[in-house]
C-alpha cells in the first residue's frame, strides 16, 4: 500500500499530527473493518452504518492531535466507534420516534424461563429473526456484549467506553445474554 | 466444553447462584455457546474498497476545519492539566492587574468621610462630617475658601441651609 505498512500505530499517529495523508491512509485501511463492525453491530441498520462510520473517522482525524500515547491506539478507536455509534443509534431513534428502553425487568423476565437450545435456523429468515432480537435489547447492553464477545475487549475498558462501573458493565452482559436467548427463542419457535 | 471466547468461569462470573447442580449450570452454559453460534451468523456486510476510499477521502479532507497540523504543538497546550493551569496562572495575572488599577484609581469622595476637601485654581471647598460637627445647626454645610489673588487675603464662607431646605445660609467667617 505505502511506506507505513510495517510501522506501528503509535508512530502512525504521530506522523498523522504532523500531518502525513499516507500514514492517515495507513492508518484507515488496518482499522476500518474493525470499526465497520463495532459500527455496524450497535447501530443495525446498513443504511447508517456508512454515515456513522465516516463520522467516527472524521473525530478520530480531527482529534487525533489529542490522543495520548498512555493508551493503544486500537483501544482509542474501539472507544471512539462505539459512543459515536450510540449517539448515531439515539439519534436514529429519536428521529423515528422510537424509544430505547433499558428494561431492568427483562432479567426477572426471563430468569424464569427454561433453558432450552435454540436451535439453529439458517438462511435469511435467521439473520432477521437475529437482528431483530438486537433491536429489542438496549443499545447500553448490546454495546457492551458486541465489545466483550465480538472484540474481545477487557472489561474495564468496556466500562471506560460506556462511563459506568465494572459491575455495572456485568450487568449490562447479563441482561443482554438473558434476554437474547429469550428472544431468539420466541422468534425461532414462530 | 469450555469455550476461550467465553469461559465457563466467566460464565459463573456473570450468572452468580443461579443454578442448584453442577449439571444445571452446565446444560445452561450450553445453551449460551449456543447462543454465542447463533448470533455469529449475523452477517456483517463487507465494506467495498470504493466506499473505503470515499469515507476516507472525506473524513481527511473534512478534519482540516477544526485542527491545524501545521502547528501540532498547538495539542499540547489542549491537555486538560495544562489548560486548567494556564488558567489559573491567567486568572491570578487577572486579578493582580485588577487589585493594582483599584489601587491607583483615585479615590472617590464620599459623603461619609471626615473631611473631603475639593481643590480648584482659586478655592477649596470643605465639607464631611467635621464641617457638619463644627455647625450642628446648618444642613449640608460646607465652607468655601476663596483667595482670588496669591497676595490676596483668603475669604472664609459657610454654605448651607436650615429649616429642610426652606432657607439658604451664606455666612462669611
Amino acid at each position: 500500500m505505502n511506506g507505513h505498512d510495517w510501522t506501528s500505530d503509535k508512530a502512525l499517529i504521530e506522523a498523522i499530527q504532523r500531518g502525513d495523508r499516507d500514514a492517515a491512509a495507513c492508518l484507515y485501511h488496518r482499522h476500518i473493518d474493525r470499526v465497520h463492525r463495532i459500527c455496524h453491530r450497535i447501530v443495525l441498520d446498513p443504511s447508517l452504518t456508512l454515515d456513522c462510520v465516516q463520522e467516527v473517522w472524521l473525530k478520530v482525524f480531527r482529534s487525533v492531535g489529542r490522543f495520548r500515547c498512555q493508551r493503544s491506539v486500537a483501544a482509542w478507536l474501539n472507544a471512539v466507534a462505539a459512543n459515536t455509534a450510540i449517539d448515531y443509534y439515539r439519534r436514529s431513534r429519536r428521529q423515528s420516534n422510537r424509544v430505547d428502553i433499558d428494561d431492568p425487568q427483562v432479567e426477572s423476565l426471563v430468569a424464569d424461563e427454561e433453558a432450552e437450545d435454540v436451535q439453529p435456523v439458517d438462511g435469511p429468515l435467521m439473520q432477521q429473526r437475529i437482528c431483530e432480537a438486537l433491536e429489542e435489547i438496549s443499545v447500553s447492553q448490546r454495546t457492551a456484549f458486541v465489545l466483550r464477545y465480538y472484540e474481545d475487549m477487557p472489561l474495564p475498558e468496556i466500562a471506560g467506553i460506556l462511563g459506568c462501573r465494572e459491575g455495572t458493565v456485568r450487568t449490562h452482559i447479563r441482561r443482554c445474554l438473558l434476554a437474547l436467548r429469550a428472544k431468539l427463542l420466541t422468534k425461532l419457535n414462530q | 466444553m469450555d469455550n476461550p471466547r467465553f469461559s465457563l468461569e466467566e460464565f459463573k462470573a456473570l450468572l452468580p447462584d443461579r443454578f442448584e447442580s453442577q449439571e444445571k449450570l452446565l446444560s445452561e452454559y450450553q445453551s449460551f455457546l449456543m447462543l454465542l453460534e447463533q448470533l455469529d451468523r449475523l452477517d456483517v456486510p463487507t465494506l467495498s474498497d470504493r466506499d473505503k476510499a470515499e469515507i476516507f477521502r472525506r473524513s481527511w479532507q473534512g478534519r482540516s476545519r477544526s485542527w491545524r497540523p501545521a502547528w501540532p504543538w498547538l495539542g499540547w497546550l489542549r491537555q486538560p492539566a495544562v489548560t486548567f493551569a494556564t488558567g489559573i496562572v491567567l486568572g491570578c495575572v487577572l486579578m493582580f492587574a485588577v487589585a493594582r488599577s483599584r489601587a491607583a484609581a483615585p479615590q472617590p469622595t464620599s459623603p461619609q468621610q471626615a473631611l473631603a476637601v475639593e481643590r480648584t485654581s482659586y478655592t477649596q471647598i470643605y465639607t464631611g462630617k467635621v464641617v457638619e460637627r463644627l455647625y450642628p445647626q446648618i444642613e449640608n454645610p460646607k465652607i468655601v475658601v476663596e483667595r482670588p489673588r496669591e497676595s490676596s487675603k483668603p475669604q472664609r464662607v459657610l454654605y448651607g441651609t436650615l429649616d429642610e431646605g426652606e432657607t439658604y445660609v451664606v455666612w462669611n467667617l
